[in-house]
């Protein structure tokens, strides 16, 4: 009886015509490939993208220098010098940089960081030109806060009821 | 002392009567949180932290208050504990500021870490939080005062360690205040030491304010190069940098604290004007150049110099601070080319006893049993402002015992004395003789024909006699001569008497040295008479001949004698008038660049390995803590490649720690010689000239303090109390 059944369903190509569906059925269904770069992927406001230290509206930088992304950071990628700023004696950072190639995008000291100041933007378009520009200092950091802030403050809104 | 069994948390333990709890879990290892009980002070009870349940009393009570008890059975971990401890932390957290992130004491913080364990994740307390003004309280100190939980300890400090109340606590309940009363700086020498107190971040560092967290902190043993005590400390370091320097806990040295100048001094290190590179002076400007050139040009002209004037004519100054590796590889290396010129005291002016050889430490009983002296007496000593904490030992025998001065200088005491003379400085061992008089009338069996020669005529008074009593009555008791009984042009006399005295009524004496290894510059033979322990060796000059004299050449290791030196002014003139100075500096700035021809880079203290031999003789090495920077050296090796290119033989060292063990070996191999004098030392007029105190001053003592920005700033660093004698004619 098995065998009769197997004859009979080689000779009518049963599993060539199970398989025709398969392909049929795909060539019918919506396309998922994304024509990068004319076309881009949607992102989640949880996006981890490079880099970026926020200020406030006034102007005034975020980061109080309590060094925990330094601390977090797995891959030791975040280094920071503090000390007492001139003008106010308030507690600043006098250097912070992250070390790209270092980092592994967790978003640790994104989540450590107890004012919002660094955050991952949505941005992972980028390239370097000349060995050291990895490198991102605060100057760099701050300037890529003030080209996002819209977008930044947007994504931690969204996500603040997570939190 | 009766013993009680108890038991704490499953634990049988066995305790001393009238100990509390906390003491003894402490010494079982069995953890009991606190923020008010602090073992070097007295109970206050006041944080309510520490609560424990004791199984026979209805509530929880205060495990540093309560007295153990035999047969107590102590949980410290059950419900009734815990919910004690947990409400405590309640309280204390409703006026405490969210402010961790900028703390300087986050990351090491008791009420953190405590908060963590007890505290509740959200605040039942939504009122307003009190908001407290931060006092200025100087230039070490900063202060955070909304963050103080009142535990009163940097009060009870001020008080019961110090002696000088300057903090205090104003106001009750809501509206205590930790402050100064009326607005004032914290001037006391000791200070500091309520940054490590203090629980929380209330008062922290103002020099290494914001700079780092506990966390990436690296710590390296090491000993302060500040006084002749030799204090422990921990030095705290980053990436290379000197962050801060905390006391490493010594208790036979300087127990759990620290002096201001050795804790702040390291900012020489990190903010001071080093040296980085070697550099000649060619036509009167600087040249940066490499080791090597500078190396060969200081050779050759010490080698012409030398050579020339047969070593007459070529002078060599050792620091006080100097390592006792760097003083025997520089006293080898100069004696090796001829010459025999060679010394560490720059403030010495009686070198009456350098003939006889010998060498021992300056304290023939350990430190600590300053501690439980019945009376001391001391002799011409600002025991405050020269060795700090040896001042809070003596405070702390005053407690029970009496201590008596002869001082010919305003003394600033933080004990009280029971019995002072103040003579002219000129007459001072005039009047401690009056001593020796009226002991050797008290102890007329114990006096040989020498003594009774010796004393004729001299005559005495009922203070001297007072003194004598005290000194025979205690116990314990000891004769302790401050830093300017060595700057006395008869210090052998007084040392000698002292010694007398002390034999006559049955106390130790101790000798106060200026620096922190002066004892083992002595060891290793930075003397003009004696090489290392004592060997001999051709008389030289010593260094008061080398400074005023004027000579051709000078080797300066670590030290300015243009401040440092009792005839300054005369130094610098023949600095400035020499040939060739060769500078042995960590520092630049100041008026070495001006006088010396050639400046050799040499590591700061912390940034060497070596040895400093303390007042009581103890030998304490460390190693590096942080490189040194750009291409200074340590001085050790400077030293062994100069005796090297100087033809001299054996600087074949390969580590310093092969230095100290040659030293230890011949310490232990050279005879104990006796120090002692065939005849005794003459008693006679001193000049009034010769006797003036310029005292160095509490942050001016060598190099590193000088260039100390914070200490500089503070008011002791400008007015110095003993440098005028209150006598006038
Ligand atoms: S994302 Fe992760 S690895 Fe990168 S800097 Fe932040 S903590 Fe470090
Ligand atoms: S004192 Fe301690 S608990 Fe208070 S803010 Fe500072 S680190 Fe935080
Ligand atoms: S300032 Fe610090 S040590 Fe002084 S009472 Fe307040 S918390 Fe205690
Ligand atoms: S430690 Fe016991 S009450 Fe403060």
């Amino acid at each position: 009886m098995k065998k009769f059944k197997q004859f009979v369903n080689s000779f009518l190509l049963v599993e060539l015509l199970k398989g025709l569906m398969v392909t049929g059925r795909h060539m019918f269904s919506p396309k998922v490939t994304i024509q990068y770069p004319e076309e881009k992927t949607p992102q989640s406001p949880r996006f981890r993208g490079i880099h970026a230290l926020r200020s406030y509206p006034n102007g005034e930088e975020r980061c109080i220098a309590c060094k925990l992304c330094e601390a977090v950071c797995p891959a030791a990628a975040i280094t920071i010098d503090a000390g007492v700023r001139e003008s106010d004696g308030s507690r600043r950072t006098t250097k912070y940089e992250i070390d790209l190639f270092k980092c592994i995008f967790c978003g640790f000291c994104e989540e450590s960081c107890p004012v919002d100041s660094i955050v991952e933007t949505r941005v992972f378009e980028y390239h370097f030109e000349e060995q050291g520009a990895q490198i991102l200092t605060k100057e760099k950091l701050l300037e890529i806060g003030l080209i996002h802030e819209e977008q930044l403050a947007q994504d931690i809104e969204a996500d603040a009821k997570y939190r | 002392m009766g013993k009680v069994n108890i038991e704490i948390d499953g634990k049988q333990l066995t305790a001393d009567v009238g100990s509390m709890i906390i003491e003894v879990a402490d010494e079982a290892d069995i953890y009991i949180p606190r923020f008010c009980y602090h073992k070097k002070l007295s109970v206050a009870a006041n944080c309510r932290m520490c609560m424990v349940d004791v199984s026979s009393l209805p509530k929880a009570v205060p495990a540093c208050a309560t007295p153990v008890a035999d047969g107590m059975v102590i949980q410290t971990q059950s419900d009734r504990a815990i919910d004690a401890q947990k409400s405590v932390m309640e309280f204390l957290l409703i006026n405490h500021p969210l402010d961790c992130p900028v703390c300087d004491q986050g990351g090491e913080c008791e009420l953190q870490d405590l908060s963590v364990g007890y505290g509740e994740d959200v605040s039942r307390y939504v009122e307003g939080k009190r908001v407290v003004k931060d006092k200025n309280l100087g230039p070490l100190i900063s202060t955070d005062m909304t963050r103080c939980i009142h535990c009163t300890r940097c009060v009870r400090f001020g008080q019961e360690v110090v002696g000088i109340r300057e903090l205090g606590a104003t106001g009750r309940g809501e509206h205590i205040e930790i402050g100064t009363y009326i607005e004032s700086t914290m001037d006391s020498e000791v200070s500091a030491n309520i940054i490590d107190l203090c629980p929380v971040g209330a008062l922290t560092a103002k020099p290494s304010r914001y700079k780092a967290r506990a966390w990436e902190l690296r710590e390296s043993p090491s000993i302060a190069p500040h006084d002749c005590l030799g204090s422990n400390v921990n030095i705290h370091h980053r990436r290379g940098e000197i962050i801060r320097v905390v006391p490493r806990e010594n208790e036979s040295i300087n127990e759990v604290w620290l002096s201001d100048r050795d804790r702040f001094s390291y900012q020489a290190l990190t903010e001071g004007k080093r040296l980085l590179k070697p550099k000649i002076k060619k036509n009167g400007t600087w040249q940066e150049t490499d080791w090597q050139t500078a190396l060969n040009f200081a050779v050759a002209e010490m080698k012409r110099i030398i050579g020339v004037s047969k070593g007459e004519e070529f002078g060599t100054i050792v620091g006080n601070n100097s390592t006792l590796e760097e003083s025997f590889l520089i006293q080898k290396l100069i004696r090796g080319t001829g010459c025999n010129n060679i010394d560490f005291r720059t403030r010495r002016r009686d070198f009456s006893k350098d003939q006889y050889s010998g060498v021992r430490a300056g304290f023939n009983f350990p430190l600590q049993d300053l501690d439980t002296m019945d009376a001391t007496l001391l002799i011409a000593g600002d025991i405050r402002h020269e060795q700090p904490l040896a001042a809070l030992r003596v405070r702390k025998s005053t407690g029970f015992g009496r201590a008596m001065a002869i001082n010919p200088f305003d003394g600033e005491y933080n004990f009280r004395l029971y019995q002072e003379i103040q003579p002219e400085p000129h007459l001072l061992a005039q009047e401690f003789a009056c001593v020796l008089a009226a002991a050797a009338q008290k102890q007329p069996d114990k006096i040989n024909a020498e003594i009774k020669d010796w004393i004729e005529g001299i005559t005495f008074t009922e203070q001297h006699a007072i003194i004598v009593d005290e000194l025979i009555n205690g116990e314990q008791s000891c004769i302790l001569m401050g830093v300017y009984v060595q700057e006395h042009p008869q210090a052998e006399v007084v040392n000698w008497i002292a010694e007398q005295v002390a034999r006559l009524t049955d106390s130790k004496w101790g000798y106060m040295t200026q620096g922190c290894n002066a004892a083992g510059n002595k060891m290793a033979g930075a003397v003009p008479n004696q090489s290392e322990f004592g060997g001999r060796a051709t008389p030289g000059k010593n260094a008061k001949q080398m400074l005023t004299e004027g000579l051709k050449g000078y080797l300066i290791h670590n030290c300015e004698p243009d401040v440092e030196s009792l005839w300054a002014d005369q130094a610098l003139a023949n600095l400035q008038n020499a040939e060739c100075v060769i500078a042995l500096t960590s520092y630049e700035d100041g008026r070495v660049s001006d006088y010396s021809t050639v400046m050799l880079p040499i590591a700061g203290s912390y940034e060497t390995s070596g040895t400093y031999v303390n007042v009581e003789g103890r030998w304490q090495s460390f190693s590096a803590a942080v490189p040194a920077p750009g291409e200074s050296r340590p001085a050790w090796k400077v030293l062994r490649v100069l005796g090297n290119l100087l033809d001299t033989s054996g600087f074949d060292y390969e580590s310093s720690v092969q230095i100290r063990d040659e030293l230890k070996e011949k310490q232990e191999n050279s005879r104990d010689k006796k120090e002692s004098r065939k005849t005794p030392p003459e008693l006679h007029a001193a000049s009034e000239e010769e006797t003036k105190r310029d005292s160095l001053g509490l942050y001016m003592v060598d190099p590193m303090v000088r260039r100390a920005n914070a200490l500089q700033q503070t008011s002791k660093a400008s007015t110095h109390p003993i440098s005028i004698s209150r006598v006038t004619t």
